[in-house]
């Protein structure tokens, strides 16, 4: 699946959309909360940096898919998801539980 | 958005004296209890898998090579990989929580458990599950 070149417009309504998450909604940071929401069934949507390792990657696809949950492949490494989370520390995956007012969960799945 | 960690789920269990053995999940307790406050389940599983049977064995070469062995445990969520597989199998009356309470009951609950997926080995469903990963 060869993955179409993300235009700077879209990207940066990503970056629009995640920042409303984080004020509005509800979400988790790193590895081992996104597999607890997706065991628990509470995430609606997972994000991972794109400089996640590919065995890991693939394991969170993998329960993704178990869950039929979405998962976004963020245009960016994990300084830069970070800051679209507007932490001062690397976010390399991150899972949300409640969207809050952002459409996020609409917009992003059927790309993906 | 959809829970997979239900009864006849094959996971493989990946901590422990076990790790890296398929097992299918029994009964799953996803609040936790008191003893353990965290998600865990109670899995039966193979021990020692069926070894590989081919058409030159005899009869009796071919009842010793597809025995199984099993075990019962209650393991943690974090310590599973749950797989997109399932096995039917009715273990749920021979398989319970007190038959964990001690040795005994816990060595007649895997006889019980080790007759069960023989003969649904020998009748050649489910291949995937009876079959060694291989890591």
């Amino acid at each position: 699946m060869v993955a179409v070149k993300k235009t700077k417009k879209t990207h940066e309504s990503i970056n629009n959309r995640l920042a409303l998450v984080m004020k509005s909604g509800k979400y988790t940071l790193g590895y081992k909360t996104v597999l607890r929401t997706l065991r628990t069934s509470k995430a609606k949507l997972i994000i991972i940096s794109n400089n996640y390792p590919p065995l890991r990657k693939s394991e969170i696809e993998y329960y993704a898919m178990l869950a039929k949950v979405g998962v976004h492949h963020f245009n960016g490494n994990n300084v830069d998801l970070g800051t679209a989370c507007g932490k001062y520390y690397r976010v390399s995956c991150l899972s949300i539980i409640d969207p809050g007012d952002s459409d996020i969960i609409k917009t992003l799945p059927g790309e993906q | 958005m959809v829970k997979f960690l239900k009864p006849n789920k094959a996971v493989i269990v990946l901590q422990g004296r076990y790790a890296g053995r398929k097992a299918v999940i029994i009964r799953s307790f996803d609040e936790g209890t008191r003893d353990r406050p965290y998600g865990h389940c109670l899995v039966a599983g193979i021990a020692k898998y069926p070894k590989k049977v081919i058409r030159k064995d005899s009869a009796k070469k071919t009842a010793k090579k597809s025995r199984v062995k099993a075990f019962v445990k209650l393991v943690n969520y974090t310590h599973i990989m749950p797989t997109r597989y399932t096995l039917d199998v009715d273990l749920k009356d021979v398989v319970n929580l007190e038959a964990l309470q001690s040795r005994d009951k816990k060595v007649t609950a895997a006889k019980e458990v080790k007759a069960r997926l023989e003969e649904r080995f020998k009748t050649g469903k489910n291949r995937w599950f009876f079959t060694k990963l291989r890591f």
